[in-house]
């Protein structure tokens, strides 16, 4: 009785004593559990068993579907209360780009001096998207030069054994932050001098943007050409990111129907761009130099 | 200075509370800014000082949310 089929390899081998038949090439399992002293296939058995028992509970079915169905419409909420927030076809115009204008604009970016026509062109009242117009403002240069910058530093650190996972948050919720502050502070100025434009906050959002590209040229230079190298680009884009700055914001600032506005709403609006303009030098130092030594 | 998303939340917090605590019978009548005093004409202009006095004032309406006399009538 000991000797039963239960026990496949002991039978197996008895049987291989005593008559020449080939002893099977696998253990039998498909009986019982408590045949196995060693028990590895018998969990795996259990555990088909009970997942295919599981698809086949109606309760489970009916489980999964409800929680499909939160799962929806959870998603249809969040997508609601986001377009409450955030104008998606707004946001949509932004990255409407292709290469050759994003080559042209950076171009633009560290060349600005012998550009012309600085007005952003409109198409029965809705301005032209940047894919056909080259000033108008995009969000997708100033999205890419942040990652990019946010790696550079990384090498940055890396390449003066500084590195540390943290260290790489840290400077891109920073970058980020200082970003942050420049948008709400253009739109405080904005408001106290009630200028009427039609910038919205993502057109400040683009043109703050814009000054990472300076930081990568920046640290690109300085990992590249040491500090003196570093310090000439970033005069260099510097000056050449007021320039682009103000000439874009005073023809910006104005919108469709222009020469608006008193002698000190004028004066504001102008002092409001020079200090933005101003501004910029300063933050690009300030979040690069501790990258370069 | 390296900063995280939440030290800007709570700078914001606190710029936006320091607003709202601005007194308006004790403090902001004594320098000149009350709402009530030098709101001007109707004119095309503003001016930066009646922006700022305006904007003082619809800080502290929407962080004061319920109206004064409602506070001692609270349902919960």
């Amino acid at each position: 009785m000991a000797y039963h089929s239960g026990y496949g390899a002991h039978g197996s081998k008895h049987r291989a004593r005593t008559a020449p038949d080939p002893p099977p090439l696998f253990d039998d399992t498909s009986g019982g559990y408590s045949s196995q002293p060693g028990g590895y296939p018998a969990p795996g058995a259990d555990v088909a068993f009970n997942v295919n028992h599981l698809l086949g509970d109606p309760m489970a079915n009916v489980a999964m579907a409800y929680g499909s169905s939160i799962a929806s419409h959870g998603k249809d909420m969040v997508h609601k209360e986001l377009h409450r927030f955030v104008s998606v076809n707004k946001l949509k115009y932004f990255f409407a780009v292709d290469t050759a204008y994003v080559a042209k604009k950076l171009g633009l970016l560290v060349f600005p001096y012998t550009h012309q026509n600085w007005e952003v062109q409109y198409s029965r009242d809705a301005p032209l998207p940047p894919r056909r117009d080259l000033n108008a403002p995009d969000l997708y240069i100033p999205t890419m030069a942040f990652i990019t910058y946010v790696l550079l530093a990384g090498i940055a650190l890396g390449i003066q054994k500084r590195f540390s996972p943290e260290v790489l948050g840290l400077c891109a919720s920073t970058a980020l932050v200082w970003v942050v502050m420049e948008v709400l502070a253009l739109l405080l100025g904005i408001y106290l001098a009630t200028v009427r434009s039609d910038l919205s906050t993502f057109h400040l959002l683009a043109y703050s943007g814009y000054k990472y590209v300076g930081m990568i040229l920046s640290v690109l230079t300085g990992l590249l050409f040491g500090s003196d190298g570093y310090y000439v680009a970033l005069a260099w884009t510097s000056s050449a990111l007021m320039y682009f700055l103000v000439r874009s914001l005073r023809t910006a600032a104005l919108g469709p129907d222009s020469m608006g506005g008193s002698a000190p709403r004028q004066r504001l609006q102008l002092y409001l761009t020079l200090g933005a303009a101003a501004f910029q030098p300063l933050i690009i130092y300030w979040l690069t130099f501790h990258l370069v030594r | 200075m390296a900063f995280t998303l939440y030290s800007l939340l709570q700078a914001a917090l606190l710029c936006v509370n320091a607003i709202a605590v601005l007194h308006e019978e004790r403090f902001l009548k004594n320098i000149g800014w009350g709402t009530d005093q030098g709101i001007g004409g109707f004119g095309e202009e503003p001016g930066i000082k009646s922006q700022l006095t305006n904007l003082i004032r619809s800080v502290r309406t929407v962080m004061r949310g319920k109206k004064k006399n409602e506070w001692n009538t609270l349902k919960f």
